[in-house]
């Protein structure tokens, strides 16, 4: 217990207790930090121990075992060795590679836009951006339902102009669609800070120099903002490639995913060990890739938005 | 690129361009602005566009979802109290919601605290706990929690579907608070303390005022959170208790009429009010942190 008083490091402000303690204070008042640290915590802690640790052991154990419970690694071989199963996986990280790319066609020139505006309507269009991520998931695939639907007001401006709608409902365009709509304000926020940071003297001195507006952009907006842009597409990529619902509502079952098949497995086959591998290699296969195009980054310049 | 120098329209020679704001990109012009100024109202409206016409479908007079609506009327509204279903789901999913939102504040600024200012052991595996827990992917934790419940013995209910919840809002609250916390001078609180004022006393007019904007925003957070998860629920609930959003989304399988459409519209002036307060408040911007780091 002596030793515990050498971890508290100069005073500290206990909320329920003790008043700051000036170092010459006894030692029950230097011990009191650690122990009230671990008091305050322990809520927390139990909740990620039991409900965040503990279900996700359970399911990479339960992965590794039959339905009846005997140890096996079936799920693995079955999943890997059908080439169904490694098409739902190239899928998936296929529908994750063009969400991001349709991202960025959307997200760079809105938040470049967003740059020269002033503080206000910057406020506002930050508003309209991030408003839609706090509205019902359900409720925004839905109104998408409705918008790209063979009887919808896309398919009525096809008509407009003389020409046949193609189907946008159930297949990878309306996931895409959908999903570049759900995660449109993960890539601009990056983008938007990464923009801030440019040094705004830069532009001026290289039209001094004789560069013009589009040589500036290229040549120093683009590059300086590489950062936004990595780190946007791994936030982006990543979410896309984990979520549900959207693709759930918009692709139906003819889009197959990693996450409906888990949802599938679990609630309709019952089979939870199939389940859960499934969602374990979709864990694995998500960090890989992120961690390894992390640590692409740290190489060109995407240190300052991971340090 | 060269040949594109002279790109667009006046924003060509550097003598027109005044150093300032409009050039900051390189990209500027009445031309350039104008086109700028067009794409982000179309953002806009892409952003907006599902939502609009959702509230406006719910308006219509035929018995399934059409844009434009035809006619104007209630009955969908009226429809909905007709269906003690709706109202069933509503009610868990906002006390479910509520609990979450008050469960995962006190947590957050527990651990918030603990974190910033006291060292104990585990203390950088807490931190990294936190950040994980948002990469994890929702489907996959959802699968996790049905089979530990199961091996815990734990039959679903209002309080289960809770717990599971308090995984996605608590390590929002406590980076909120974080945030908050790193943003107080210490020397506020030794001053005070040093003029006399008792540890609570500090914490409560200190301490306090500089986390509770963070605090109020982590709360509605949490409470929109809870309030709209699907992914989760739907591994939880049973078929007699079923939130809102499970609701809807198995409603959807079989059923294309504007009802759905009247409780969609119910949820977005839900979520518009949360919108509001949390803007009032610290600015929607703050909740997702400009540099999202994971």
């Amino acid at each position: 217990m002596a030793a515990t008083a050498r971890v508290a490091r100069g005073p500290a402000l206990t909320p329920g207790g003790s008043a700051p303690a000036p170092p010459a204070t006894g030692p029950v008042k230097r011990r009191g930090p650690w122990r009230t640290g671990l008091l305050l915590a322990s809520p927390a802690i139990a909740v990620l121990a039991l409900l965040f640790v503990a279900p996700l052991f359970m399911l990479v154990y339960n992965s590794f075992r039959t339905q009846a419970g005997d140890p096996t690694l079936d799920n693995y071989t079955r999943f890997l060795g059908d080439s169904f199963y490694r098409g739902v996986l190239w899928h998936t990280l296929w529908i994750g590679a063009l969400t991001t790319l349709g991202c960025l066609v959307v997200g760079y020139p809105f938040a470049v836009y967003l740059r020269g505006r002033s503080p206000r309507a910057r406020n506002y269009l930050s508003l309209v951006l991030l408003s839609p991520l706090l509205i019902s998931m359900v409720t925004r695939a839905y109104g998408w339902l409705v918008l790209l639907g063979p009887k919808g007001p896309v398919a009525d401006a096809f008509h407009a102009v003389g020409l046949d709608a193609p189907k946008m409902l159930y297949n990878d365009t309306a996931v895409v669609v959908g999903m570049v709509h759900v995660m449109l304000a993960y890539m601009v926020l990056p983008l938007m800070g990464s923009l801030d940071r440019i040094d705004p003297a830069l532009t001026p001195a290289a039209k001094g120099l004789g560069a013009g507006g589009w040589t500036c952009f290229w040549r120093i907006t683009v590059p300086l903002s590489l950062p936004g842009m990595l780190a946007g597409s791994l936030i982006v990529f990543s979410l896309t490639v984990s979520s549900f619902v959207t693709p759930a509502i918009l692709g139906g079952p003819t889009v197959k995913l990693m996450p409906y098949f888990v949802y599938t497995e679990a609630t309709s086959n019952l089979n939870w060990p199939y389940a859960a591998a499934i969602g374990f290699v979709l864990i694995v296969v998500t960090t890989v890739l992120t961690a390894g195009y992390a640590r692409l980054l740290r190489g060109r310049g995407g240190k300052e938005v991971f340090a | 690129m060269r040949a594109a120098t002279t790109g667009s329209g006046a924003a060509g020679k550097a003598a027109d361009t005044p150093v300032g704001k409009p050039a900051a990109t390189g990209v500027g012009g009445r031309a350039g602005r104008l086109l700028g100024a067009v794409f982000a109202a179309l953002v806009g409206l892409f952003l907006m566009a599902p939502v609009l016409v959702t509230i406006a479908s719910s308006l219509t007079t035929t018995s399934y979802v059409t844009f434009p609506p035809k006619g104007l009327t209630l009955h969908w509204y009226a429809e909905l109290l007709n269906r003690p279903e709706f109202l069933d789901s509503f009610l868990i999913s906002i006390g479910v919601a509520a609990g979450a939102a008050v469960v995962s504040t006190a947590l957050g600024l527990a651990a918030g605290l603990a974190i910033h200012r006291y060292p104990f052991p585990g203390k950088s595996v807490l931190d990294r706990l936190f950040s994980s827990a948002f990469a994890v992917p929702t489907i996959v934790l959802g699968i996790g929690l049905l089979q530990w419940y199961a091996q815990l013995g734990m039959a679903s209910s209002p309080l289960t579907l809770l717990l599971a919840h308090l995984v996605l809002t608590v390590p929002y609250t406590v980076r909120l608070v974080l945030a908050g916390l790193a943003g107080l001078d210490r020397s506020a609180e030794l001053a005070a303390a040093g003029l006399g004022a008792t540890a609570p006393r500090v914490f409560w007019h200190v301490t306090l005022p500089a986390v509770r904007g963070p605090m109020v925003a982590g709360a509605f957070f949490a409470l929109i959170t809870s309030f709209d998860d699907l992914t989760i629920a739907l591994f939880v609930v049973t078929t007699d208790m079923q939130t809102l959003p499970v609701r809807i989304f198995n409603y959807l399988q079989y059923n294309y009429d504007p009802t759905v459409t009247a409780v969609g519209t119910v949820m977005v002036f839900f979520a518009a009010v949360v919108v509001v307060v949390i803007e009032r408040v610290v600015g929607v911007a703050h909740l997702f942190g400009a540099d999202p780091e994971r």
